[in-house]
This record gives C-alpha cells, sequence and structure tokens, in this order.
C-alpha cells in the first residue's frame, strides 16, 4: 500500500541514436504500448527493459514459490520457459491465496484486425491456466476504443472487430461462469462503478504526466490522452460492483504484454492515493514475428504470421517459406555448426506450443547440434501448429451471438464476494 | 423569409466555423490597486471579471465571441413562431440577450418540427441562488411554450475535477441542486434530469457520441479554447466534451428513439458559450446538427456588477435557502445602491438604474412592464427613494424564495428518482 512508485526511469523515450542503413549500429530498443522497435535478431533485451521499467524478473526460487502456493506439480511451460518473466508484485498475489483470500484475473485485447494470430493468443492461453489453477474470476477488456482513436475506423467497425475478437478468445475456452468479456464503448455506458473508478483516476493524474508516459502531442486527440484510464480502470474491483459486490479491495493480477506495462505504472501510481490496492502484473515477452524477431507482425501482411483463420496449407507454406530460419546455409555447414535456435523462428515458435520440456529438449540438442535439419524442425513446428489453429476453428464455428451475449453481460458471476 | 431558411439549414449542415476570436484571453490591461484603470472584461466558464459599476460590456462581448444579437426583429419573429402575445419578461428586457442559430429552431417550429431544450447546472455548493435560478425559468418558459422535451445535465463531474471535494460530496450536492431545480415546476413526463457521473454509466448511447467528439477534438485545440494547463489534471481537460454531448440527440436513443438529428436549443450563461462554439465547430464532421443557443447576461451579485457572487460569501446573493429576515437584512446592509448621498442630493438628480441593485433585480423578478417602467421613473427622478426601492424588492423576493422553499419541501427521493431515471418521455419522436 505504500506511496513508493515503481515509476523510475519511466519516461518512454525514442531510442537514443538512431539505426544506420544497414542496422548495424547497436540501437537501443524502444517499447511502448504502440511500437516495438530492435535492431537485433534474437529480439528485445529483456534484461535492459526489466531495469528501464523498473519491474522485476521472475527467477527460479519464485517459480519455486509459486508451485508451492498453487499446489502444482510444474507450472505452465510458458511460465517455465520464461516467456513470461518480468512481473510487479507476483509475491503479494502469493500471500493472498496463502491466506486464502481470493483474487481475480484481469487482461485485455486490442482488436486490432478480424483476424487474430498466434502471438495474440499467449497471455490469454496463460491466463487461461492461471484461472484454472487458482479458480478466480477473469475480466477481460477489448479496447475498441483505442482502435477508434487510433486508427482510421468508424465505430460500427470498430464494434464488428471486437466482436469478431470476443469470438476467438471464447474459443480459447474460458469458464463462462467465471468469465466476464467488455468492450470499453459498450461497458462504459453501463456501469457507473467504472465511470466513478474512472472518475477517480482521471483527478489523480495531471496532464504533464500523462504526457511523459505515452508519449502523447498537441496534435493527437483528446480520445488519445483519455484512453490511458480506461485500460487502467478494470485493475480496481470498484469498476465491478456486480461480481465484487461494491467490494473495492479486491487484488487484482493481469498478465499482459511487457509492452503494457506503462499503463499499469501509471495505475500502481494512482492506486495507493485512491486507497486502492496496486495491480499485480506478469510480463510476458514479445511473441516474434515469423520473418525474425527483429520484424513485425502485422496484419496487413498475412505473411509474417501464423492467423487463426489460415488453412492447413497456408500454415504449411507461411512455415517452409517466410519462417526464419537459424540453419546454416548448406546442408554440410549445418551438420558441422548447428542451427542457432536462439534465432530460428521454428525452434522459437516450439518453445510456445510443445509442452513438453523433453521432447523440446531434445529438439534444441538435435538441431544446435545440426543432426536435425531446418526442414525437419520446421516439419515438427507444422505439425504441432495445425491441430493448434484447426482446433480453434472448430470450436469458433460453434460460438453464437448468444454465447458471445452470456460472456458480455454485466453479472454476478459463480463467486461469492 | 424562404431565403432565410435557405440559409438557416445550409449553415446547421455547412462546416463553417462561428470561432472568430475564440481564444479566452487574459485581460489587456491589469488592474491598479483601486481598480480605477479600465480593465478589460475577461469572460470564460470559470472565471468573470468586469471592472465596470454596470458589469460585463456585452456588446463587446458578442463582437469578441462572434455571436449574435437578439434584436427587436427577432424578438417579433419569436411571438409570431410561438404564437403568444408576449415573451417572457428576461427575452423581453434583454437578460436573455444574444444567441447562435435561434432563427434555425424558429424554422423548426415553422414546419411543425420537434426540438429539445438543453441546460445545465455545475453543482457548486449546497445552496443554490437567484441567479442560478435565472436560466431555468426561461427555460421553463420555453418549454411550456413549445411543448418540447428538456434535458438538465448535473455536472457533478465538472465540480469534483475543479473542487477539493469527494466523490460522495459532489453527489449529495448534485442531489440538493436536483431537488430546487425540480422545485421551479419542471414537467415530470417530459425532463430529464441527469448527474453525469451516473448517465454516463447507464447510456452506450452518450460513451459513443462522446467517443466521437473525442476522435474530432485534439489538445491543442482543447487548450487554446480552455485555456487548460500541464499541471491540469486528466479529468478537467475532456470535461468540455461531457458538456457538449447532450447538445446531440443520439446521446439520449432512449427519448428520441435513436434518432441523431434532433435539433437542440441550449438556454444558457454567457460564460457558457466556448464548450458550444467547440460543439458547434465538431457538428458538422460528426454530421450532427448545431445546437442553437440563447445567451442569458450575469445576475449581479448583490454588492454590485463587479463583485462576485460566492456560496463562501453569504452577503453576496440572495439565496433560496434565506430566510424573510435574512433577505430582508442583505437587500438593506449589502445591496448596492444607485442613489445619492444625501436624501436632498437624490431628490434633485434621482437615482442611478444601471447600477441600482435593487432596480437591477426587478428587471428579473417583476414581471409587469408597466410596474416596472413606473419604478424606474420615480427612481430615476428621485421622486422614489433607495429605501423605498428596496422594500418593493424584498417583498418581491420574499414571496419568490418561500414559495421555492414550500414546493422544495414536497419533493421526495421518489420524485427525484423519477425525473433521474433514464426512459422515453411522453413526446414522440
Amino acid at each position: 500500500m505504500a506511496s513508493v512508485t515503481d515509476a523510475l526511469d519511466t519516461p518512454t523515450g525514442k531510442a537514443l541514436v538512431a539505426a544506420d542503413q544497414n542496422g548495424q549500429n547497436a540501437e537501443e530498443d524502444f517499447v511502448d504500448p504502440w511500437n516495438v522497435h530492435t535492431s537485433s535478431m534474437k529480439g528485445v533485451d529483456y534484461d535492459k527493459l526489466i531495469k528501464k521499467f523498473g519491474c522485476s524478473a521472475i527467477d527460479d526460487s519464485l517459480i519455486e514459490r509459486f508451485k508451492r502456493v498453487a499446489k502444482v506439480e510444474e507450472v505452465h511451460p510458458l511460465l517455465r520457459r520464461g516467456v513470461f518473466f518480468s512481473h510487479r508484485d507476483l509475491h503479494v498475489i502469493l500471500d493472498c491465496v496463502e491466506k486464502g483470500q481470493k483474487f481475480y484475473l484481469y487482461t485485455g485485447r486490442g482488436p486490432s484486425s478480424d483476424a487474430m494470430h498466434l502471438g495474440h493468443l499467449i497471455p490469454f492461453l496463460f491466463t487461461k491456466w492461471l484461472q484454472e489453477v487458482f479458480d478466480v474470476p477473469l475480466i477481460i477488456q477489448i479496447t475498441d476504443d483505442e482502435k477508434y482513436f487510433w486508427k482510421d475506423l468508424s465505430l460500427e467497425k470498430v464494434k464488428e472487430m471486437a466482436v469478431e475478437n470476443i469470438k476467438d478468445i471464447i474459443a480459447i475456452g474460458f469458464h463462462p461462469e467465471k468469465t466476464f468479456i467488455f468492450r470499453n464503448l459498450e461497458y462504459m455506458g453501463q456501469s457507473i462503478g467504472f465511470q466513478e473508478t474512472l472518475a477517480r483516476i482521471k483527478k489523480r493524474v495531471t496532464f504533464s504526466q500523462n504526457r511523459g508516459l505515452f508519449g502523447f502531442s498537441d496534435s493527437d486527440s483528446m480520445g488519445k490522452l483519455s484512453f490511458p484510464f480506461i485500460q487502467a480502470v478494470p485493475s480496481f474491483s470498484s469498476a465491478f460492483p456486480q461480481i465484487f459486490k461494491g467490494k473495492t479491495d479486491i487484488p487484482c493480477l493481469i498478465p499482459c504484454g511487457i509492452d503494457q506495462d506503462p499503463y499499469f505504472r501509471m495505475t500502481r501510481d494512482v492506486a495507493p492515493r485512491m486507497k486502492f490496492l496496486k495491480p499485480t502484473l506478469m510480463h510476458s515477452k514479445f511473441f516474434p514475428a515469423l520473418q525474425g524477431a527483429n520484424t513485425k507482425m502485422s496484419a496487413s501482411d498475412p505473411n509474417s504470421a501464423i492467423f487463426l483463420t489460415d488453412t492447413e496449407k497456408q500454415i504449411k507454406k507461411k512455415i517452409n517459406k517466410y519462417a526464419y530460419s537459424g540453419g546454416r546455409d548448406t546442408v554440410e555447414e549445418h551438420r558441422e555448426k548447428g542451427g542457432d535456435c536462439s534465432v530460428d523462428i521454428a525452434f522459437q515458435y516450439l518453445t510456445y506450443f510443445e509442452e513438453n520440456d523433453e521432447k523440446l529438449e531434445k529438439i534444441r540438442q538435435d538441431y544446435s547440434s545440426g543432426a536435425m535439419l531446418s526442414g525437419e524442425i520446421k516439419k515438427i513446428l507444422i505439425e504441432k501448429l495445425t491441430p493448434v489453429v484447426l482446433d480453434h476453428q472448430t470450436r469458433k464455428e460453434s460460438i453464437t451471438e448468444d454465447i458471445v451475449r452470456g460472456f458480455m453481460t454485466p453479472r454476478q458471476l459463480a463467486f461469492d464476494f
């Protein structure tokens, strides 16, 4: 509850050194909610980022404690393998669980297009596991307002995109009686609790603080400047009186991409002044783009990612043709030197989707030694990803408007608070 | 006339901005210690300064803001279209003195098209004073004359962001003020009153309209229009949009059956104009109608038109909670008098009605033109002394205030809830 701010070196500044034309110069990584830049094939330097943001690495002892408190033999692969690598106050949530106190989960998504890709799944897969392990409510915020303000889209279009994404999220298999999913532009007009919490936050953040955290400029619309507070609000149980019986101090755990951290630094900074609890965070690394960790995934470039709408053929072709390979130029060289797992996208993707540690380790050894060729590792990945995507599509087909409405209706959940 | 209608309709939809010299500048010359130097009047939604005993120079303000004076021909047209013998004294006497697009509303009425009224109040304290009544008295008359719905916005969020008050406190103040407003006798089936912090969480229509406006207005425009600074909280910045939203019928789908182009007329104090310049500026880009406005002058403070009314200074105004004794004492003791220093001098030269508060107040509350004119003549000629004009005023105001208190007593929580429930009103759209 202390007023200690963890907003240390918080301005999300521009990259210090511009890259030269070949991207050869070492250039500082740049991470904010709307942009992730790195010039390294290995991706963002997460140790540096942890320092810059002032969060804490999830180390082995924390994972051990997690296992004990959650009473599980093993934590989820995404945690085990360091995809979820950083946190703020995770110990506090574990303390609550030890004391038999309930908490809730909060995560979200900006509906950036009709199609979600594999990278979008990651926080949801982990969140789903957390919901099952701890048996807690889950709030999912769909930031249609963010898209409306940042993109040249109509209200109707962002609403359509939001509903389409919500179907994808439901298809991941969340528990309907323990999960509330909402679009901002709708729920904001359905909840006095949300509006009052929003007002409390807005009163406590100045224009210059807002600008400093998010880099807004004078030519930005007021919609943009107002948005960060909307993302902050669900961190407080006062926004959901129908779920938490009006209680305002239910602890909150937020699994999210590390690029979302600025929103929650701001949130944690105002919380004590509102006499509310600071939300806890667990951050994930960036899912690498198909064409390499220093490239961007984008809905407008179909070959930059595997989309949840891809066919079997498309998955096969994309992996074979576009997945950045850490293999050597010739078979001979590859057998000799082995492949570079740290940049190889097929291997990287397997760290996300191959749950079995032993299998993954075997693949790592074989590929690194050169025993396994690029084509082979890609084949393994294709076989792994295809059922993931196809099963998802099957589940999604059975999701009706009524099911969507069910998740989106503000209501009491199957928990007693 | 037809040309006027075409022009009027065209101007609603045109992208013409009516923001001429819209920046809210600081006064050009600082007043010296005696307030002797001519200081430019300063008017924005949070501050009204004038150094003149006669009050703000409204002609200059009309020029500065780029709105239009309500002239005799407009008042005549109003009478014809509204089918009334006389317009309300507040309009007749130029308390409501300025407008934007009032002709457009009259055009609608002529064509049998419905419009709606929108006005509001910032709950600045538990107690409202007489000056607060003015826009509501006029709005009530408009509602009766045209038989249209009325939306009243209580800006509890504004008070929350600007003052050091809790959410609970602004809510209490809002409800108390709503009782005062209901006591003015608005039609329960045609009037929707809401607190921002409540209705904003009850209306997807409000939120969507708000988002549309927010997308179209930049930070620099808001800062320029309202003078916000880096150290202002992020609650203040978007507040002007909350005040703008009810100008569009899309914010009240339950009343207007989802129609987004029902014309709106906003009676308000002239200091509120900046909000609606901004609103009228974005309206065409939203493909919505620009709201029409009718502006009122400032109700002068008891101690003179260049002083301020304030809830923290009980002697600066007549409050709706004052007793007859308090009204009598305040008028006699504190009401700025335009009389002369001695009785003899007064009978010779007469009193100055243009600064005399008792006379000014009577222009607001004495409905009978002939009575008022007689008082004006007698006081200006010196036939009537200050004590007498104050006595007349005390009698008038006491009735107004005590009647109000009586009506207010009978207002229950249920009645308040009735006005505040989002619902269809009895007027069909």
